[in-house]
């Protein structure tokens, strides 16, 4: 469990800088020419710092997951950078950085889908070590049996198959494969969503347990806004391969500033029929839009309430907005972030002042 | 007492009423109760939410009440479904066809698998329509038209002709909404409508399946495992664990005051703004193997509040006392299947304040069973 000493001069543990990932649309099958670009992550600036969690959240087809296999290397990005503790990390996984890869895993939504249904429990486990020859073969077995303690597991359940686990235990042997490289950062993309509602709150404060012990960071995607704000301690809003709004998680969820958080937060139902009944909601009409022709100007002016509140100004359909401050560390990408209303009354867990049941 | 007295006093002023339905599932080599004496009442108009986790049973109820379950494994094996003065369990195919869609309707959760992909949005409205009314071509496509501008859908006329895949998530839940509506039944069966759909989209549907159910007289029974939506849609819930009914009452009552200990820990595992930075209080365990249900109540195994004769015997689900509920509840419309309900004072902190209490362990020989199993 020991960790690289960090250089004090760094800042963040991972940043990101003007990260695109653009997908080829391709026509004809003997001549193949790329007729348009899915525009899936456009030009996004993130940190992440050491033992931080960074929530993003948004709808299918914003990006996010695209982001998350962006950083840790399963999809090469089209430009930009990746920086960890200060080093670019190359497009490709690559031998050479191997190592740094290393402290990058990830945690993937479907604990069914991302382990071999033929294979042990302990040999999918084993396998990131195996890999990377650490270890001989008896202390990959001791590690395993350690990892195996870590998530809340015993030692035994290395010589199951994966249909012989529930679905939290199946998730729960996803992030000790994941931490089998002692990682500083993890990649949770949509991690507890296919789990039912009591295992979900387990594998949550297994999360946070582990955060505390081994000082990880997480940068946690997913659509439940109520369980990012839980988990997170800064939470950017994703819309069309852009960040839209970037806060500490109170903030957001109590001040959000741009249109499209205050339309999400809204739209969530809050479990509290009191609360819920009182609230104000706002349906945003219509789907998100292709991502392969993103609209001018700002991406969301074409779905977006507070434009037609106030009068349809021409500024958001031609103007790419740029993120301006708002407070401390909360920026939002809007031309009238300052137009928006106070948002308290709107956040999906009941405004704080009368908290839920 | 004649027949129809005893539809009527089965019915009362329920418009779906079931009784101790039982549904058994054999798959040859083993047999598992995956629904196990469910009772449940909707009036008319009314909006009932049945909440549970997955293998709770909640889906397989409703598919036995539109008798939509696989013949060749599933089969109710007990009770009464009264439905509009009629047992639906006693009907016959055909009756309960003719009943299906026009009556009695189901939204299903995945959007795709509930359309037929080769055949146009138009002609499976129009197929709804024509199936049980006797109207022209024309008219029902007109009607269908009709149908898809009311549930929002852009230039209905346009639409009819085009194909499954050419519409979005949430358009084809609003077709799917639309052929349900059709005929105007007085009951909805809605399995986890937006359970597919993004937040926003969520929200759209949402509003939809509310407005047209309210402008409509429609019962809905909605069936979620997200308890945000129940509290937004429902008036009563009805939590079902592991094929039994465990808890009902009013929607308010159940979030305010909830008193199994399942209801209590379901509302623990959810964040809330009072929870920030805190640890939830997830309920300990996994639900049980249907073939492997202790022999008492079961959730026993998980249970903070378990006593000796929770290992022993389910309990039954019986009204209870105004005086247990906080504030009284007069209808003695909470009911309640529990030895040891959970205090007004425990539902905060989630697990028992009484001094010097445990929760009782598992008789041995329960213990032998789960070794060996």
């Amino acid at each position: 469990m020991t960790s690289p000493p960090t250089p004090a001069s760094e800042p963040a543990l991972l940043e990101v800088r003007d990260l695109r990932v653009h997908f080829p649309i391709t026509r004809g099958t003997v001549i193949r020419r790329t007729v348009g670009n899915v525009h899936a992550v456009d030009g996004l600036t993130l940190e992440l710092a050491t033992a931080e969690t960074l929530g993003l959240v948004g709808e299918s087809g914003c990006g996010k997951t695209t982001l998350g296999r962006a950083i840790v290397g399963l999809i090469p990005p089209t430009s930009g950078a990746i920086l960890f503790r200060g080093q670019p990390l190359g497009a490709k996984r690559t031998s050479s950085d191997g190592a740094e890869r290393s402290h990058l895993q990830m945690v993937f939504q479907d604990p069914t889908g991302s382990l071999d249904p033929r294979w042990r429990v302990g040999t999918s486990i084993a396998e990131p070590l195996r890999l990377n020859h650490i270890g001989t073969r008896t202390e990959r077995t001791e590690r395993v049996s350690e990892l195996l303690e870590l998530v809340g597991l015993s030692p035994g359940h290395a010589s199951r198959y994966p249909h012989e686990l529930s679905g939290g235990q199946r998730q729960r042997v996803g992030l000790a494969r994941a931490l089998a490289l002692n990682p500083a950062v993890i990649v949770a993309d949509e991690a507890v969503s296919a789990l039912d509602v009591s295992i979900r709150a387990q594998i949550i404060n297994l999360l946070q347990q582990l955060q505390d012990q081994l000082k990880l960071s997480y940068l946690f995607i997913a659509h439940d806004l109520a369980v990012v704000r839980h988990l997170s301690d800064r939470v950017a809003v994703m819309y069309l391969g852009q960040i839209v709004e970037q806060a500490g998680a109170a903030d957001l969820y109590t001040d959000a500033r741009h249109p499209y958080t205050v339309s999400l937060l809204s739209a969530v139902p809050v479990p509290d029929p009191v609360a819920e009944a009182k609230r104000e909601r706002i349906v945003l009409p219509g789907d998100p839009p292709n991502p392969a022709s993103p609209p001018p100007g700002c991406r969301f002016h074409t779905r977006c309430w507070l434009r037609t509140r106030l009068g349809n100004p021409e500024r958001c359909a031609v103007e790419e907005p740029v993120a301006q401050h708002v407070s401390a560390g909360h920026t939002a990408a809007c031309h009238y972030v300052h137009e928006v209303p106070g948002q308290t009354g709107l956040s999906p867990v009941g405004p704080a002042a009368e908290p839920a049941s | 007492m004649s027949a129809d007295d005893a539809a009527q006093a089965a019915t009362g002023d329920s418009l779906l009423r079931v009784r101790d339905l039982v549904v058994r599932f054999d798959s040859g080599r083993k047999v598992v109760l995956a629904v196990n004496g469910v009772s449940l009442d909707l009036e008319a108009g009314g909006a009932l939410g049945l909440v549970g986790e997955s293998g709770s049973g909640k889906s397989v109820t409703s598919l036995a009440i539109l008798r939509l379950l696989p013949r060749s494994t599933a089969r109710i094996a007990g009770g009464e479904v009264w439905f509009g003065g009629r047992n639906l369990i006693q009907l016959s195919d055909r009756e309960m066809r003719s009943l299906r869609g026009k009556e009695i309707s189901l939204v299903p959760q995945d959007p795709m698998s509930g359309l037929n992909p080769v055949i146009t949005i138009g002609e499976q409205v129009v197929e709804t329509i024509r199936a049980h009314e006797g109207v022209r071509r024309g008219e029902a496509r007109r009607r269908a038209a009709d149908l898809l501008g009311t549930v929002g859908i852009p230039r209905p006329r346009d639409q009819l002709d085009r194909y499954p895949h050419q519409f979005s998530g949430g358009m084809r839940q609003r077709v799917l909404i639309a052929i349900a509506l059709a005929l105007r039944p007085t009951l909805l069966i809605a399995d986890e409508p937006t359970t597919a759909l993004d937040v926003t989209v969520q929200a759209q549907v949402l509003e939809l399946l509310h407005e047209l159910t309210a402008q409509h007289g429609t019962a809905i029974l909605l069936i979620s495992h997200d308890l945000g939506i129940m509290a937004r849609m429902t008036r009563r819930i009805t939590v079902m664990y592991a094929g039994y009914v465990v808890e009902s009452a009013p929607t308010a009552e159940i979030f305010a005051r909830p008193s199994h200990p399942y209801t209590a820990g379901l509302l623990r595992s959810i964040p809330r703004v009072a929870d920030m930075g805190r640890q939830l209080t997830p309920i300990a365990g996994a639900p049980p193997e249907f073939d492997r249900l202790p022999r008492g109540c079961p959730f026993a195994p998980r249970c903070a509040w378990a006593l000796d004769v929770c290992w022993q015997e389910m309990p039954a689900l019986i009204p209870m006392e105004a005086a247990e509920v906080a504030g009284g509840s007069p209808s003695g419309d909470h009911l309640l299947a529990c030895h040891n309900p959970v205090a007004a004072d425990e539902v905060e902190t989630g697990k028992p304040l009484r001094p010097g209490f445990r929760p009782a362990p598992p008789p041995e020989d329960e213990l032998v069973a789960q070794e060996t199993a």
